[in-house]
């Protein structure tokens, strides 16, 4: 069988992106950008006029090659079919991170803030480039249908998602594991425990079939499609089984990936908090980045968080399947045949863990950015580590603080200021932290506050590895996530409905909630 | 599930025909690019 279709598509793809950059880079389109802009610096200048020059070219030359050119059955054949879907998602994702979303908050900034949360509606709902990506796709496969040249791409999209999640490991370092390790673990130990038990046990209340209640269990407790598919041998589920939970999860997840966002920003929720009540309420890793996007589209530190509980779940994985396996041999007595669990675990467990995992251990050796590099930014006072002479506080500035550090109580807040004013620089992290919180306390004058929030900058800086990064990481995401959508059709969603929906909905709707409560009570780290 | 939706290879959310492979791959592109972000950066 020949896979690529002889289609002008991914021609005329090519084509669009080429005119798209020539239009930025022309700065014929420049008065659309400045209005896009809302008064402020249009933020993606740089990508408009790079990333649609690379990728039409390529487009434009494999494209005319698989119009014009002749197609054998093989490898290559298949693996370039792929393309123009892939293509066609990518353009979908610029147009929507460059246009659509920019003009969405355009108009949502017009209609002024709503009532008292003091955000504008389109923050609240969460409607950005994320959101709208993975509307679109869903609009695309359920009204027009993802067309035939598209299809193969379309399947592309989970791959993006995985190498994003790998990719995430370079984020992180030993440090920050510290301060969020401990917590996840407890947290999410709980609450895939008890959403495990809970399901198992409305299933047998409401008597649906073991296979069904134990492959909803993992599904519901772990994380998602990868939990559903490593268990479903060991409870011996059926395809249909299988589909439901699927169903059932995508469908509480999607629900999930909208409210969350509103939740959160009707709270006031901190970065750290919705992360890791993302990472902890929602079941799909996908979905999980697709609400901690949501939430915090400009940056990804939420993201980060909501990662870090999300793959401590889907650590607990053979732990799971290993009670499953137990508690289904105990249920069905008379099982004829056994599972061997330990094979279940090694053949099932999810190696693009094992690569988040590596690249963490890499970036934890400094290889990216200084090993005490948290979140991509770190500490720096010598010009060997990026601090700028230019910085160093000037002697009216030093008398300014000298002047009103008699304002300051504590100890450890006036000493940082001290060493501060005698050296011209900020001396150490913890005398950063000190600073940070003296800023915070509004304690001294606008002026004095300007000035350590000036000492406080020369001394942090973003590692530009990261940087490069977080580019890489926010790009895979938008497009695993606009594919993702158009996975996602009305039949799906379907087959959630009956018993599975009517169970996961309760256990999902009690772990989001108990989570919440956790999160509100225990985490008040901000950043 | 590969078999419902027709595909000849691999699944209706995959190109690759098992999980692995397709975590592999996803594994040696991060690595690409990680490799690629550190000599360019």
């Amino acid at each position: 069988m020949v896979y690529t279709k002889k289609s002008p598509a991914l021609l005329i793809i090519g084509l669009v992106m080429l005119a798209i950059w020539y239009l930025a880079d022309s700065g014929m389109i420049a008065p659309y950008l400045e209005h896009l802009a809302a008064g402020k610096k249009y933020k993606y200048g740089a990508e408009l006029t790079s990333l649609p020059l690379y990728f039409g070219i390529i487009s434009v030359v494999i494209g005319a090659w698989q119009q014009f050119g002749s197609h054998k059955e093989g490898h290559w054949d298949y693996y370039s079919s792929t393309i123009a879907g892939g293509m066609f998602i990518l353009l979908i994702a610029m147009l929507v991170r460059w246009f659509i979303a920019p003009e969405v908050a355009v108009i949502s900034m017009s209609m002024g803030k709503v009532g008292d949360t003091g955000k504008y509606i389109h923050k609240l709902l969460g409607l950005n480039y994320v959101v709208m990506g993975i509307l679109t796709g869903i609009i695309i496969v359920n009204v027009f249908k993802v067309p035939e040249w598209a299809k193969n791409g379309v399947r592309l999209s989970r791959l993006g998602l995985k190498t994003g999640v790998i990719l995430l490991g370079t984020l992180y370092s030993a440090a920050e594991l510290k301060n969020l390790g401990g917590l996840s673990i407890v947290m999410i130990g709980f609450f895939v425990l008890g959403s495990v038990g809970m399901v198992l046990w409305m299933g047998s209340r409401r008597k649906i079939p073991n296979s069904m209640g134990g492959v909803l269990s993992a599904g519901m407790g772990v994380c998602g499609v990868s939990a559903t598919v490593a268990s479903a041998p060991v409870v011996q589920a059926k395809s249909v089984e299988i589909a439901y939970t699927i169903g059932t999860i995508l469908l509480w997840g999607v629900g999930c990936m909208f409210v969350f966002p509103i939740i959160g920003n009707l709270l006031g929720m901190s970065h750290v908090q919705f992360g890791a009540w993302a990472g902890t309420g929602i079941l799909n890793s996908a979905q999980v980045a697709g609400a901690a996007l949501a939430y915090q589209p400009d940056g990804i530190e939420t993201l980060k968080v909501a990662e870090i509980f999300n793959i401590t779940r889907v650590l607990v994985l053979p732990i799971i399947v290993i009670w499953l396996a137990v508690w289904y041999v105990k249920k069905e007595e008379s099982a004829t045949h056994t599972v061997n669990v330990g094979r279940v675990i090694f053949e099932k467990f999810p190696v693009f863990v094992l690569g988040f995992i590596l690249l963490f251990a890499l970036s934890t050796t400094g290889m990216f950015a200084p090993a005490n590099h948290y979140k991509g930014k770190y500490f720096g006072n010598t010009a060997e580590s990026g601090f700028k002479e230019s910085k160093l506080l000037k002697a009216d500035q030093a008398a300014l603080l000298q002047g009103e550090s008699v304002k300051i109580e504590r100890a450890d807040r006036k000493e940082a200021v001290q060493r501060l004013i005698d050296n011209g620089k900020i001396m150490s992290i913890e005398d950063d932290t000190a600073i940070r919180g003296l800023i915070n306390a509004k304690l001294l004058s606008k002026d004095a506050n300007k000035v350590l929030k000036g000492s406080h900058k020369a001394v942090r800086h973003t590692a530009k590895k990261i940087k490069a990064f977080r580019n890489w990481i926010v790009w895979l995401f938008a497009f695993g996530l606009v594919g993702l959508g158009m996975q996602i059709t009305v039949g799906s969603m379907k087959q959630a409905g009956g018993q599975p929906a009517v169970i996961g909905g309760i256990v999902g709707f009690t772990k989001a909630a108990l989570s919440l409560l956790v999160v509100m009570l225990l985490i008040s780290e901000t950043i | 599930m590969s078999e419902e939706q027709g595909y000849d290879r691999g699944s209706s959310l995959s190109i690759f025909g098992s999980d692995r492979r397709e975590d592999f791959m996803a594994l040696t592109f991060a690595l690409i690019i990680a490799f690629g972000v550190y000599f360019a950066y």
